[in-house]
Protein backbone atom coordinates (compact mmCIF):
# COMPACT_ATOMS: atom_id res chain seq x y z
CA UNK A 1 0.00 0.00 0.00
CA UNK A 2 1.17 3.17 -1.06
CA UNK A 3 0.74 6.27 0.97
CA UNK A 4 1.23 10.25 -0.39
CA UNK A 5 3.05 12.73 1.70
CA UNK A 6 3.82 16.14 0.37
CA UNK A 7 7.67 16.77 0.33
CA UNK A 8 9.89 19.67 1.08
CA UNK A 9 13.69 18.72 0.45
CA UNK A 10 15.31 22.42 1.59
CA UNK A 11 17.93 24.06 -0.17
CA UNK A 12 20.67 21.63 0.55
CA UNK A 13 19.29 18.81 -1.46
CA UNK A 14 20.30 20.29 -4.31
CA UNK A 15 23.67 21.21 -3.28
CA UNK A 16 25.68 20.07 0.57
CA UNK A 17 23.13 17.16 1.38
CA UNK A 18 22.16 16.04 -2.14
CA UNK A 19 22.89 12.59 -1.03
CA UNK A 20 20.11 12.68 1.91
CA UNK A 21 17.58 13.34 -0.33
CA UNK A 22 18.77 10.80 -2.96
CA UNK A 23 19.11 7.50 -0.60
CA UNK A 24 15.81 9.29 0.97
CA UNK A 25 13.73 8.96 -1.54
CA UNK A 26 15.11 5.60 -2.91
CA UNK A 27 13.80 4.28 0.97
CA UNK A 28 10.86 5.97 1.17
CA UNK A 29 9.45 4.35 -2.25
CA UNK A 30 11.01 0.70 -0.86
CA UNK A 31 8.96 1.46 2.52
CA UNK A 32 5.66 2.57 0.89
CA UNK A 33 5.83 6.48 0.70
CA UNK A 34 4.94 8.46 -2.37
CA UNK A 35 6.83 11.40 -2.14
CA UNK A 36 4.82 14.63 -3.52
CA UNK A 37 7.39 17.31 -3.71
CA UNK A 38 5.87 21.13 -2.45
CA UNK A 39 4.96 22.71 -5.55
CA UNK A 40 8.29 25.39 -6.32
CA UNK A 41 9.04 25.43 -2.73
CA UNK A 42 11.49 28.17 -1.30
CA UNK A 43 14.41 28.32 1.46
CA UNK A 44 13.01 28.67 4.58
CA UNK A 45 15.34 31.32 6.01
CA UNK A 46 16.94 28.74 8.42
CA UNK A 47 18.65 30.17 11.54
CA UNK A 48 19.62 33.41 10.11
CA UNK A 49 16.56 34.63 7.93
CA UNK A 50 14.90 36.82 11.07
CA UNK A 51 18.05 38.92 11.33
CA UNK A 52 17.79 40.73 7.86
CA UNK A 53 14.23 39.72 6.67
CA UNK A 54 12.48 39.79 9.94
CA UNK A 55 10.37 38.39 11.71
CA UNK A 56 7.31 37.89 9.39
CA UNK A 57 9.58 37.73 6.15
CA UNK A 58 10.94 34.57 7.47
CA UNK A 59 7.18 33.72 8.95
CA UNK A 60 6.34 34.23 5.01
CA UNK A 61 9.09 31.65 3.56
CA UNK A 62 7.45 28.89 5.80
CA UNK A 63 3.87 30.46 4.56
CA UNK A 64 4.46 29.95 1.43
CA UNK A 65 5.89 26.55 1.52
CA UNK A 66 2.87 25.64 3.62
CA UNK A 67 0.18 27.03 1.17
CA UNK A 68 1.60 25.49 -1.60
CA UNK A 69 1.40 22.11 -0.29
CA UNK A 70 -1.96 22.99 1.02
CA UNK A 71 -3.04 23.76 -2.50
CA UNK A 72 -1.91 20.19 -3.78
CA UNK A 73 -3.53 18.46 -0.49
CA UNK A 74 -4.21 18.11 2.99
CA UNK A 75 -2.00 15.08 3.54
CA UNK A 76 1.44 15.84 5.90
CA UNK A 77 4.30 17.86 5.36
CA UNK A 78 7.32 15.77 5.51
CA UNK A 79 10.80 17.48 5.60
CA UNK A 80 14.32 15.95 5.97
CA UNK A 81 16.19 18.69 7.23
CA UNK A 82 16.14 19.68 10.86
CA UNK A 83 16.42 23.54 10.71
CA UNK A 84 13.72 23.37 7.77
CA UNK A 85 11.60 21.13 10.18
CA UNK A 86 11.86 23.76 13.15
CA UNK A 87 10.90 26.68 11.24
CA UNK A 88 8.11 25.03 9.26
CA UNK A 89 6.56 23.46 12.38
CA UNK A 90 7.49 26.87 14.30
CA UNK A 91 5.52 28.70 11.80
CA UNK A 92 2.66 26.25 10.85
CA UNK A 93 2.15 26.09 14.76
CA UNK A 94 1.98 30.13 15.59
CA UNK A 95 -0.30 30.71 12.58
CA UNK A 96 -3.11 27.72 13.91
CA UNK A 97 -2.51 29.43 17.59
CA UNK A 98 -1.84 32.95 17.16
CA UNK A 99 -4.92 35.02 15.10
CA UNK A 100 -2.41 38.05 14.39
CA UNK A 101 0.39 36.19 12.94
CA UNK A 102 -1.87 34.42 10.79
CA UNK A 103 -3.59 38.14 9.55
CA UNK A 104 0.00 38.55 8.87
CA UNK A 105 1.22 35.66 7.03
CA UNK A 106 -2.21 35.43 4.99
CA UNK A 107 -2.22 39.19 4.17
CA UNK A 108 1.44 38.77 2.41
CA UNK A 109 0.36 35.89 0.86
CA UNK A 110 -2.65 37.32 -0.59
CA UNK A 111 -0.20 39.35 -2.67
CA UNK A 112 -0.33 35.90 -4.42
CA UNK A 113 -3.76 34.95 -4.57
CA UNK A 114 -2.44 32.61 -1.67
CA UNK A 115 -3.87 31.91 1.59
CA UNK A 116 -2.91 29.24 4.46
CA UNK A 117 -5.40 28.16 7.46
CA UNK A 118 -2.65 26.43 9.90
CA UNK A 119 -4.43 23.21 9.01
CA UNK A 120 -1.32 20.88 7.58
CA UNK A 121 0.33 18.67 9.97
CA UNK A 122 4.48 19.30 9.78
CA UNK A 123 6.63 15.94 10.49
CA UNK A 124 10.27 15.20 10.33
CA UNK A 125 11.04 12.19 8.03
CA UNK A 126 12.74 10.29 10.47
CA UNK A 127 9.54 10.59 12.99
CA UNK A 128 7.02 9.44 10.09
CA UNK A 129 9.24 6.27 9.14
CA UNK A 130 9.38 5.50 13.26
CA UNK A 131 5.57 6.60 13.92
CA UNK A 132 3.87 5.68 10.82
CA UNK A 133 5.59 3.14 8.78
CA UNK A 134 7.48 1.48 11.84
CA UNK A 135 11.02 -0.40 12.54
CA UNK A 136 9.31 -3.62 11.76
CA UNK A 137 8.64 -2.65 8.29
CA UNK A 138 12.05 -1.28 7.83
CA UNK A 139 13.66 -4.55 9.28
CA UNK A 140 11.54 -6.35 6.50
CA UNK A 141 13.16 -4.77 3.76
CA UNK A 142 16.48 -5.59 4.86
CA UNK A 143 18.08 -8.19 2.54
CA UNK A 144 21.44 -7.23 2.78
CA UNK A 145 22.40 -6.50 6.51
CA UNK A 146 25.18 -4.17 7.86
CA UNK A 147 26.62 -7.29 9.88
CA UNK A 148 29.51 -5.93 12.26
CA UNK A 149 29.92 -2.50 11.29
CA UNK A 150 29.82 -0.42 14.85
CA UNK A 151 28.33 3.43 14.48
CA UNK A 152 27.64 6.17 16.49
CA UNK A 153 24.27 7.60 16.28
CA UNK A 154 24.55 11.12 16.63
CA UNK A 155 20.99 13.20 16.25
CA UNK A 156 22.68 16.33 16.35
CA UNK A 157 20.35 19.37 18.19
CA UNK A 158 17.53 20.51 15.73
CA UNK A 159 16.09 17.63 14.76
CA UNK A 160 14.32 16.85 18.58
CA UNK A 161 14.80 20.54 20.04
CA UNK A 162 12.59 22.00 20.54
CA UNK A 163 10.19 20.15 18.86
CA UNK A 164 10.55 16.52 20.42
CA UNK A 165 6.36 16.64 20.25
CA UNK A 166 5.16 15.93 17.35
CA UNK A 167 2.47 17.36 15.16
CA UNK A 168 0.03 14.29 15.59
CA UNK A 169 0.16 14.92 19.41
CA UNK A 170 2.43 13.13 21.84
CA UNK A 171 6.49 13.00 22.06
CA UNK A 172 8.79 11.05 19.00
CA UNK A 173 11.47 11.31 21.59
CA UNK A 174 13.60 12.63 24.26
CA UNK A 175 15.23 16.40 24.13
CA UNK A 176 18.98 14.57 25.64
CA UNK A 177 18.69 11.03 24.80
CA UNK A 178 17.40 9.71 22.12
CA UNK A 179 16.91 6.39 20.69
CA UNK A 180 15.51 6.50 17.65
CA UNK A 181 19.03 6.59 15.50
CA UNK A 182 20.32 3.73 17.12
CA UNK A 183 16.92 1.73 16.59
CA UNK A 184 17.70 2.53 12.37
CA UNK A 185 21.28 1.63 13.16
CA UNK A 186 19.97 -2.04 14.39
CA UNK A 187 17.24 -2.54 12.46
CA UNK A 188 20.11 -1.68 9.35
CA UNK A 189 21.72 -5.18 11.64
CA UNK A 190 24.77 -2.88 12.56
CA UNK A 191 25.96 -2.55 16.13
CA UNK A 192 25.21 1.08 17.50
CA UNK A 193 27.72 1.39 19.82
CA UNK A 194 26.72 3.56 23.47
CA UNK A 195 27.73 7.23 21.99
CA UNK A 196 27.80 9.91 24.91
CA UNK A 197 27.96 12.93 22.15
CA UNK A 198 24.00 12.13 20.99
CA UNK A 199 22.58 15.70 21.15
CA UNK A 200 25.72 17.79 20.95
CA UNK A 201 25.86 20.69 18.86
CA UNK A 202 28.29 21.01 16.10
CA UNK A 203 28.11 24.74 16.19
CA UNK A 204 25.22 24.78 13.30
CA UNK A 205 25.51 28.08 10.79
CA UNK A 206 27.83 29.55 12.96
CA UNK A 207 30.21 26.70 12.19
CA UNK A 208 30.03 27.67 8.74
CA UNK A 209 30.37 31.15 9.16
CA UNK A 210 32.76 31.18 12.24
CA UNK A 211 34.56 27.78 12.88
CA UNK A 212 37.08 29.08 14.51
CA UNK A 213 34.32 29.79 16.95
CA UNK A 214 33.16 26.12 17.38
CA UNK A 215 35.63 23.65 16.38
CA UNK A 216 36.29 22.84 19.47
CA UNK A 217 32.29 21.96 19.73
CA UNK A 218 32.94 19.12 17.04
CA UNK A 219 36.04 18.14 18.15
CA UNK A 220 34.56 16.79 21.21
CA UNK A 221 31.69 14.73 19.42
CA UNK A 222 34.47 13.46 17.52
CA UNK A 223 36.25 12.45 20.65
CA UNK A 224 33.50 10.78 22.14
CA UNK A 225 33.24 8.59 18.38
CA UNK A 226 36.41 7.97 19.09
CA UNK A 227 35.76 6.57 22.37
CA UNK A 228 32.26 4.65 21.69
CA UNK A 229 34.61 2.37 19.39
CA UNK A 230 32.93 3.55 15.96
CA UNK A 231 34.18 3.15 13.05
CA UNK A 232 31.53 5.41 11.34
CA UNK A 233 29.19 8.19 12.76
CA UNK A 234 25.44 8.57 11.49
CA UNK A 235 23.12 11.30 11.48
CA UNK A 236 19.40 12.46 10.18
CA UNK A 237 21.09 16.42 9.64
CA UNK A 238 21.93 17.91 6.42
CA UNK A 239 23.87 20.53 8.39
CA UNK A 240 25.56 17.95 10.88
CA UNK A 241 26.63 15.83 8.16
CA UNK A 242 28.57 18.69 6.18
CA UNK A 243 30.06 20.18 9.41
CA UNK A 244 31.31 17.01 11.00
CA UNK A 245 32.73 15.66 7.58
CA UNK A 246 34.19 18.48 6.18
CA UNK A 247 35.76 20.25 9.49
CA UNK A 248 37.68 17.10 10.48
CA UNK A 249 40.79 18.45 8.30
CA UNK A 250 40.97 21.64 10.43
CA UNK A 251 40.53 20.10 13.71
CA UNK A 252 43.37 17.59 13.25
CA UNK A 253 45.41 20.84 12.70
CA UNK A 254 44.34 22.75 15.22
CA UNK A 255 44.28 19.86 17.92
CA UNK A 256 47.02 17.61 17.08
CA UNK A 257 44.25 14.83 16.26
CA UNK A 258 43.79 11.88 13.21
CA UNK A 259 40.40 11.87 13.30
CA UNK A 260 38.78 10.56 9.72
CA UNK A 261 35.93 9.27 10.57
CA UNK A 262 32.87 8.88 7.50
CA UNK A 263 29.83 10.57 8.43
CA UNK A 264 26.67 9.28 6.49
CA UNK A 265 23.02 9.60 6.75
CA UNK A 266 20.49 6.75 8.53
CA UNK A 267 19.15 6.97 4.96
CA UNK A 268 22.02 5.74 3.28
CA UNK A 269 22.52 2.72 5.95
CA UNK A 270 18.83 1.95 4.57
CA UNK A 271 19.31 2.03 1.04
CA UNK A 272 22.50 -0.34 1.41
CA UNK A 273 20.56 -2.74 3.97
CA UNK A 274 17.71 -3.02 1.82
CA UNK A 275 20.15 -3.97 -1.54
CA UNK A 276 19.50 -0.46 -3.13
CA UNK A 277 22.16 0.40 -5.90
CA UNK A 278 25.71 2.11 -4.24
CA UNK A 279 25.88 5.02 -6.47
CA UNK A 280 22.44 5.87 -7.62
CA UNK A 281 19.92 5.44 -4.50
CA UNK A 282 22.92 4.94 -1.92
CA UNK A 283 24.60 7.96 -2.92
CA UNK A 284 28.03 6.84 -1.51
CA UNK A 285 30.40 8.58 -3.74
CA UNK A 286 29.22 12.02 -2.22
CA UNK A 287 31.46 11.66 0.72
CA UNK A 288 34.29 14.11 1.34
CA UNK A 289 35.65 10.97 3.88
CA UNK A 290 34.57 7.87 1.79
CA UNK A 291 32.92 5.68 3.61
CA UNK A 292 35.01 2.67 3.25
CA UNK A 293 33.68 -0.07 4.93
CA UNK A 294 29.85 0.58 3.52
CA UNK A 295 31.00 1.04 0.18
CA UNK A 296 32.38 -3.03 0.55
CA UNK A 297 28.92 -3.88 1.79
CA UNK A 298 27.13 -2.16 -0.93
CA UNK A 299 25.67 -3.47 -3.88
CA UNK B 1 9.53 45.65 16.29
CA UNK B 2 10.51 48.18 14.02
CA UNK B 3 10.25 51.57 16.42
CA UNK B 4 13.20 51.99 17.77
CA UNK B 5 13.45 50.20 21.68
CA UNK B 6 13.47 53.29 24.39
CA UNK B 7 16.48 53.88 25.74
CA UNK B 8 16.39 54.06 29.40
CA UNK B 9 17.67 56.84 31.68
CA UNK B 10 18.38 56.03 34.78
CA UNK B 11 19.29 52.55 36.81
CA UNK B 12 16.86 50.51 36.53
CA UNK B 13 14.16 52.43 34.03
CA UNK B 14 11.87 49.22 32.93
CA UNK B 15 10.91 50.76 29.84
CA UNK B 16 13.39 48.37 27.69
CA UNK B 17 12.18 45.60 29.54
CA UNK B 18 8.66 46.35 29.03
CA UNK B 19 9.60 47.18 25.16
CA UNK B 20 11.03 43.56 25.41
CA UNK B 21 8.07 41.74 26.94
CA UNK B 22 5.79 43.06 24.78
CA UNK B 23 7.59 43.24 21.08
CA UNK B 24 9.98 40.64 21.35
CA UNK B 25 9.01 36.50 20.52
CA UNK B 26 8.61 35.21 23.88
CA UNK B 27 9.17 38.31 25.28
CA UNK B 28 5.87 37.96 27.71
CA UNK B 29 7.27 34.69 29.19
CA UNK B 30 10.98 36.17 30.04
CA UNK B 31 9.02 38.70 32.38
CA UNK B 32 8.79 34.98 34.35
CA UNK B 33 12.08 34.41 34.40
CA UNK B 34 13.22 33.43 38.07
CA UNK B 35 17.35 33.90 37.11
CA UNK B 36 17.97 30.18 37.90
CA UNK B 37 20.91 30.22 35.38
CA UNK B 38 19.66 26.56 34.15
CA UNK B 39 19.78 28.05 30.85
CA UNK B 40 23.78 29.14 30.64
CA UNK B 41 24.32 26.08 32.28
CA UNK B 42 22.79 24.29 29.78
CA UNK B 43 24.81 26.29 27.17
CA UNK B 44 27.17 24.61 24.80
CA UNK B 45 29.06 27.75 23.87
CA UNK B 46 28.01 29.53 26.87
CA UNK B 47 32.08 30.32 27.87
CA UNK B 48 32.36 32.33 24.95
CA UNK B 49 29.47 34.49 25.47
CA UNK B 50 30.49 37.92 27.41
CA UNK B 51 27.07 37.31 29.29
CA UNK B 52 25.16 34.18 29.51
CA UNK B 53 21.28 34.00 28.76
CA UNK B 54 20.39 34.61 32.20
CA UNK B 55 22.61 37.81 33.13
CA UNK B 56 21.40 38.87 29.78
CA UNK B 57 18.10 38.76 30.87
CA UNK B 58 18.75 40.75 34.11
CA UNK B 59 20.29 43.09 31.99
CA UNK B 60 17.70 43.88 30.62
CA UNK B 61 15.58 44.75 33.73
CA UNK B 62 18.28 46.31 34.95
CA UNK B 63 17.79 48.65 32.06
CA UNK B 64 21.18 48.00 29.98
CA UNK B 65 19.92 48.26 26.79
CA UNK B 66 23.10 49.12 25.12
CA UNK B 67 24.85 46.85 26.94
CA UNK B 68 22.60 44.04 26.26
CA UNK B 69 22.31 45.09 22.47
CA UNK B 70 26.15 45.51 21.82
CA UNK B 71 26.78 41.87 23.44
CA UNK B 72 28.11 38.86 21.79
CA UNK B 73 25.53 36.86 23.48
CA UNK B 74 23.28 37.27 20.67
CA UNK B 75 25.94 36.42 18.01
CA UNK B 76 27.74 33.40 19.84
CA UNK B 77 24.37 31.37 20.01
CA UNK B 78 24.43 28.03 18.27
CA UNK B 79 20.85 27.67 18.28
CA UNK B 80 21.35 24.35 19.87
CA UNK B 81 17.81 24.57 21.95
CA UNK B 82 19.10 23.08 25.00
CA UNK B 83 17.91 26.34 26.94
CA UNK B 84 14.20 26.28 25.18
CA UNK B 85 13.48 22.53 26.74
CA UNK B 86 15.04 23.14 30.03
CA UNK B 87 13.88 25.82 31.33
CA UNK B 88 11.62 25.56 34.24
CA UNK B 89 9.55 28.66 33.24
CA UNK B 90 9.20 27.99 29.70
CA UNK B 91 11.36 31.20 28.74
CA UNK B 92 11.94 30.64 25.06
CA UNK B 93 15.37 31.97 25.26
CA UNK B 94 16.49 31.06 22.58
CA UNK B 95 14.03 33.30 20.39
CA UNK B 96 14.53 35.89 22.62
CA UNK B 97 17.93 36.64 21.49
CA UNK B 98 17.44 35.47 18.20
CA UNK B 99 15.21 38.48 18.28
CA UNK B 100 17.59 40.68 19.87
CA UNK B 101 19.80 39.87 17.37
CA UNK B 102 17.59 41.14 15.15
CA UNK B 103 16.92 44.42 17.00
CA UNK B 104 20.23 45.55 17.65
CA UNK B 105 20.98 45.32 13.73
CA UNK B 106 18.21 47.57 13.06
CA UNK B 107 18.75 49.94 15.48
CA UNK B 108 22.33 50.08 14.00
CA UNK B 109 24.76 48.83 16.47
CA UNK B 110 28.42 48.38 15.02
CA UNK B 111 29.21 45.77 17.25
CA UNK B 112 25.94 44.16 15.89
CA UNK B 113 26.34 45.14 12.53
CA UNK B 114 29.91 43.88 11.83
CA UNK B 115 29.52 40.60 13.46
CA UNK B 116 29.99 38.08 11.22
CA UNK B 117 26.38 36.85 11.83
CA UNK B 118 24.86 39.97 10.55
CA UNK B 119 27.14 39.48 7.62
CA UNK B 120 26.46 36.30 6.65
CA UNK B 121 22.50 36.93 7.71
CA UNK B 122 22.37 39.62 4.87
CA UNK B 123 24.25 37.54 2.16
CA UNK B 124 21.97 34.58 2.96
CA UNK B 125 18.80 36.87 3.01
CA UNK B 126 19.99 38.20 -0.38
CA UNK B 127 19.91 34.91 -1.69
CA UNK B 128 16.81 33.54 0.36
CA UNK B 129 14.42 36.25 -0.67
CA UNK B 130 15.98 37.13 -4.78
CA UNK B 131 16.08 33.53 -6.06
CA UNK B 132 13.90 31.61 -3.71
CA UNK B 133 16.79 28.99 -2.87
CA UNK B 134 20.01 29.41 -1.01
CA UNK B 135 23.03 29.09 -2.98
CA UNK B 136 25.39 28.03 -0.64
CA UNK B 137 28.66 29.40 -3.34
CA UNK B 138 27.01 32.52 -3.10
CA UNK B 139 26.29 33.18 0.09
CA UNK B 140 29.48 32.01 1.16
CA UNK B 141 31.64 34.41 -1.52
CA UNK B 142 29.26 37.29 -0.55
CA UNK B 143 30.02 36.67 2.70
CA UNK B 144 33.34 36.60 2.88
CA UNK B 145 34.03 39.37 0.44
CA UNK B 146 31.73 41.27 3.28
CA UNK B 147 34.97 41.58 5.06
CA UNK B 148 36.91 43.29 1.92
CA UNK B 149 38.56 42.23 -0.49
CA UNK B 150 41.92 41.03 0.39
CA UNK B 151 40.12 39.35 3.77
CA UNK B 152 37.38 38.00 1.79
CA UNK B 153 40.46 36.43 -1.03
CA UNK B 154 42.10 34.99 1.99
CA UNK B 155 38.98 33.51 3.29
CA UNK B 156 38.13 32.36 0.16
CA UNK B 157 41.42 30.56 -0.54
CA UNK B 158 41.39 28.69 3.16
CA UNK B 159 38.20 27.44 2.37
CA UNK B 160 39.16 26.12 -1.10
CA UNK B 161 40.21 22.37 -0.05
CA UNK B 162 36.85 22.16 1.45
CA UNK B 163 34.88 23.98 -1.55
CA UNK B 164 36.91 22.05 -4.42
CA UNK B 165 35.82 18.60 -2.55
CA UNK B 166 32.36 19.34 -2.52
CA UNK B 167 32.73 20.08 -6.43
CA UNK B 168 34.20 17.26 -6.68
CA UNK B 169 31.59 15.01 -4.86
CA UNK B 170 29.01 16.97 -6.45
CA UNK B 171 27.65 18.94 -3.56
CA UNK B 172 28.35 22.49 -4.83
CA UNK B 173 27.72 23.43 -8.82
CA UNK B 174 29.17 25.74 -11.25
CA UNK B 175 26.20 26.46 -13.11
CA UNK B 176 23.85 29.03 -12.65
CA UNK B 177 22.11 29.18 -9.12
CA UNK B 178 19.35 27.60 -8.24
CA UNK B 179 16.27 28.84 -8.06
CA UNK B 180 11.92 28.86 -7.61
CA UNK B 181 10.19 29.51 -10.72
CA UNK B 182 8.30 32.05 -9.48
CA UNK B 183 10.33 34.16 -7.95
CA UNK B 184 7.77 37.64 -8.73
CA UNK B 185 5.69 35.87 -6.85
CA UNK B 186 8.34 34.95 -3.94
CA UNK B 187 9.02 38.63 -4.19
CA UNK B 188 5.77 40.21 -3.98
CA UNK B 189 5.18 38.06 -0.60
CA UNK B 190 7.87 39.23 1.43
CA UNK B 191 7.80 43.07 0.05
CA UNK B 192 4.42 42.75 1.65
CA UNK B 193 5.64 41.00 4.55
CA UNK B 194 8.29 43.68 5.37
CA UNK B 195 5.37 46.22 4.74
CA UNK B 196 3.12 44.93 7.27
CA UNK B 197 5.90 44.31 9.93
CA UNK B 198 6.38 47.81 9.80
CA UNK B 199 3.04 48.80 10.17
CA UNK B 200 1.98 46.06 12.83
CA UNK B 201 4.99 46.48 14.79
CA UNK B 202 4.21 45.94 18.64
CA UNK B 203 1.58 43.35 18.12
CA UNK B 204 2.42 40.51 19.54
CA UNK B 205 3.39 37.92 16.94
S1 LIG C 1 17.23 24.77 6.38
FE1 LIG C 1 18.55 25.77 5.15
S2 LIG C 1 18.76 24.74 3.37
FE2 LIG C 1 16.99 23.93 4.44
S3 LIG C 1 15.49 25.19 3.09
FE3 LIG C 1 15.87 25.90 5.11
S4 LIG C 1 17.31 27.47 4.60
FE4 LIG C 1 17.25 26.31 2.89
S1 LIG D 1 24.15 19.43 15.48
FE1 LIG D 1 24.71 21.15 14.31
S2 LIG D 1 23.77 21.04 12.31
FE2 LIG D 1 22.87 19.51 13.60
S3 LIG D 1 21.06 20.42 14.36
FE3 LIG D 1 22.66 20.94 15.86
S4 LIG D 1 23.53 22.80 15.15
FE4 LIG D 1 22.28 22.01 13.51
S1 LIG E 1 16.50 28.83 32.56
FE1 LIG E 1 14.69 30.11 32.31
S2 LIG E 1 14.17 30.81 34.38
FE2 LIG E 1 16.25 29.98 34.45
S3 LIG E 1 17.55 31.77 34.13
FE3 LIG E 1 17.24 30.89 32.13
S4 LIG E 1 15.44 31.93 31.31
FE4 LIG E 1 15.50 32.35 33.49
S1 LIG F 1 20.15 27.93 21.97
FE1 LIG F 1 21.81 29.39 22.10
S2 LIG F 1 21.66 30.29 24.11
FE2 LIG F 1 20.40 28.46 24.12
S3 LIG F 1 21.76 26.92 24.97
FE3 LIG F 1 21.93 26.80 22.74
S4 LIG F 1 23.63 28.13 22.20
FE4 LIG F 1 23.06 28.60 24.30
Amino acid sequence: MTKTMSYYPGCSSQASAVHLDTSLRAVMGKLGVQLRDVEDWNCCGASVGHIEGGHLGQAALSGRNLANAQAAGDEDFVTPCAACYLNSHYTNEKIRENPTVKAQVNEALAEAGKSYDGGLHVRHACEVIVNDIGMDKVKDQVTNPLTGMKIAGWVGCQTVRPFAKTDRGGMWETYDDPSFLDDFVTACGAEAVPFKGKTKCCGGSVSVMSPDKTLHLMKDILDEVKTSGAEAVVTPCPLCQTNLEMYQPEINKKFGTDFNFPVLFYSQLMAVAFGLEAKTDAALHQHLIPPVSLLSRAK
Amino acid sequence: MNAPSPTPTKKYDLSFARWVYDNIDGGDRMALCMQCGTCSGSCPIGTQMDHGPRKLFMMIRAGMKEAVLTSNTLWNCVSCYNCVVRCPRKVPVAYILHDLATVAVREGYAEARNSDNARFAKAFWWSAAKYGRTDERLVTGKYYFSFGIGEGYKRGMANLPIAMGMIKTKRMHLGMPHKCSNTGELHKILAKAAEIEARDHGKQG
